[in-house]
């Protein structure tokens, strides 16, 4: 599904150079739920954003559903995270001043898609995650959970193959963090490639399998 | 996608309530100033009203005399004789009419002395311009022919002179001349048309002009039919070529043209009266020039407010991002936005507009100023909207829409 060769990436501020990824070399396979683990600052966040195009790796390559990306041309790439991924984010990254359900919608506004289909699909994904009732709630009027649930509405209302989710559950309660993670693991179990950033060991072992970064590098 | 685009503008517009009435203010007063240009262009250019038939004819204000050898020039207004002998024979022309610049004249009423503009008009004149009468009668073929002291005044020179009492009927004297008042009509403020007092051009103290080329005066050359005015250019320009001065020796040729009132203007400003080619689309390219630089000083203000303002989003720029809208998408987004703002403004400018053009006309600044904002000039005012909002809104949006989408997520455009 994912293969990352020999990826590197180097961040270069005025005086100084940080190595974040380092000769990386990832397989993440169909239908897998990787859960990528290492202590802060290691690269786990580059890394997932690497995955999911949103960052350019300074060398190597990536592949997607075994073609890989040649360009990195704005509208290529575009197209590919809209068709190809979801992303939720620790800090849920909703817009606060549209609705819940014109919040799910915003991928699709990208798709070529009358707005009626745009929006049944939104309100199924809502459905979907719990929060039919929220639809015309503004995210700053849910609890943190409910916005994360939003935030995975959001994620796979255009049925992406890949999840990406950068500590999903890194500003929930363990209740609510429970909650979100029953809901990754139901996307996967129903055929969503999930790859996952966390810290924590427990929510890392609901995957198929876990990788860890240490310093840019993937360790055994 | 446009109503989500709708949704966050609005949202984004309430939420800083300051920021945007500051916005809209640096648009509004902006388009309301091009707005009441654009009015008071459109007035002249295109008028209305007693002008209103200006769509179909054609005005010949100044002949140009080349002297022998082309060492002297000459520019002046018509004569009589010139419009009588070469240009109210003309084929193509349904009407040719000859009238005087407004000139100062002092009215004495008793112990009394009005300065006054008076314009002397052949009957024609009458017919080719649309005046509204409100009492009376305007004068005819008769009264010019024979010479008859009859005078049209308009509603203030009425007001102003015979104050209370119904003015047709009265008598008059202007420079040493005695008058009847045979009519009044509404005040006007148009190029061939302003004017407080008209009287036959009969009447005239000398019957020198009769035997001028050049004098004070213009012709106006009514077509049947709009379509017909090239060909009314093409016969004055070659009436021009057949033109005879009194004194062949000296003055050897004659320069003139008719114009549509787009085209006199700019040929006056630019000083083509030697060009067949009037200048117009220059006039009209300088004005729109013009135009945009006054605009760009506000835009510019406005490109900072609007940077600020996307700053803010740039959250919600990641996002986007993030769930595949490409930089055109997001520059598009928020060019939008500011047109709609730019557009609101607009709608405000022309409210504002009105109500500056009510002031200058009750002002008197502008003597018998009369204008509207009509049709086209509420177009153009969307036209400067729009251009306004892109000039201000494109270079913030796509700068914005660069942004590398993980630089935009932390918040750190």
């Amino acid at each position: 599904m994912i293969k990352l060769e020999n990826i590197s990436k180097t961040y270069q501020t005025d005086k100084v150079e940080t190595l974040a990824l380092k000769d990386i070399n990832l397989h993440v396979k169909k239908g897998e739920f990787v859960s990528i683990m290492g202590p802060s600052g290691c690269g786990k966040s580059t890394l997932l954003n690497v995955i999911g195009l949103l960052d350019q790796p300074g060398s190597g390559s990536v592949s997607v559903d075994g073609a890989a990306v040649k360009s990195y041309r704005d509208k290529d790439v575009s197209r590919l995270r809209n068709q190809t991924f979801g992303f939720i984010f620790q800090s849920f990254h909703l817009i606060n001043d549209l609705q819940v359900i014109d919040n799910v919608e915003l991928p699709l506004l990208y798709r070529k898609m009358p707005a009626a289909e745009r929006r049944r699909l939104a309100r199924a994904a809502l459905e979907k995650v719990g929060l039919g009732a929220r639809m015309e709630h503004y995210p700053n009027q849910l609890s943190g959970g409910q916005q994360q649930r939003v935030a995975i509405a959001r994620a796979m209302v255009g049925q992406p193959q890949v999840l990406l989710a950068d500590e999903p559950t890194g500003n929930l309660d363990s209740q609510m963090g429970s909650e979100v993670m029953d809901h990754l693991v139901q996307l996967n179990k129903d055929g969503t490639t999930v790859v996952m950033v966390t810290h924590d060991e427990r929510e890392a072992r609901r995957g198929s399998h876990i990788i860890r970064v240490f310093d840019g590098q993937l360790v055994a | 996608m446009i109503r989500n685009y709708l949704l966050t503008a609005w949202k984004v517009y309430t939420r800083r309530k300051l920021f945007t009435a500051i916005n809209l203010l640096c648009i509004t007063l902006t388009l309301m100033v091009l707005l009441v240009v654009t009015a008071l262009l459109q007035n002249e250019l295109y008028p209305t009203g007693v002008e209103g038939k200006s769509d179909r004819y054609l005005q010949v204000g100044t002949v140009v005399s080349i002297g022998k050898g082309g060492n002297a020039t000459r520019h002046s207004p018509l004569g009589y004789k010139l419009i009588e002998k070469y240009l109210k024979p003309m084929k193509t022309a349904q009407l040719v009419a000859a009238v005087t610049g407004p000139r100062t004249v002092s009215v004495y009423q008793g112990d009394r002395i009005n300065e006054v503009q008076m314009r002397r008009a052949d009957a024609n004149y009458w017919k080719v311009l649309d005046f509204v009468l409100v009492d009376g009668r305007l004068p005819t073929v008769e009264d010019d022919t024979r010479g008859r002291f009859v005078a049209v005044i308009n509603q203030s020179t009425a007001r102003k002179l015979f104050p209370g009492i119904q003015a047709v009927g009265q008598p008059m004297n202007i420079g040493g001349q005695s008058f009847q008042v045979i009519g009044v009509v509404e005040d006007t403020m148009h190029l061939n048309s302003y004017s407080d007092i008209w009287t036959p051009i009969s009447t005239d103290p000398s019957t020198e002009f009769r035997n001028q080329m050049w004098g004070d005066f213009s012709a106006l050359l009514l077509a049947r039919d709009a379509s017909d005015l090239p060909a009314m250019k093409a016969e004055v320009a070659e009436i021009a070529k057949r033109v005879q001065f009194d004194d062949p020796k000296e003055w050897t040729t004659a320069i003139m043209w008719g114009d549509t009132k787009l085209d006199f203007f700019a040929r006056g400003l630019l000083n083509n009266e030697q060009n067949a080619d009037s200048g117009a689309a220059m006039f009209l390219t300088i004005v729109a020039v013009l135009m945009l630089f006054f605009m760009l000083l506000p835009a510019l203000n406005l490109v900072n407010l609007n940077m600020g303002r996307i700053m803010e989003r740039s959250s919600e720029i990641g996002v986007r991002k993030a769930f595949g809208a490409s930089s055109s998408q997001l520059v598009v987004q928020f060019v939008i936005e500011n047109i709609l703002l730019c557009l609101f403004g607009g709608l405000l400018a022309l409210l504002a507009a009105k109500g500056v053009l009510l002031w200058l006309e009750g002002s008197g600044l502008i003597p018998y100023l009369d204008v509207d904002i009509n049709l086209a000039v509420f177009f153009i005012g969307l036209v400067l909207a729009t251009v306004f909002g892109l000039l201000s809104g494109v270079i913030p949006a796509w700068k914005m829409s660069r942004l590398n989408p993980v630089q935009a997520l932390k918040g750190a455009a």
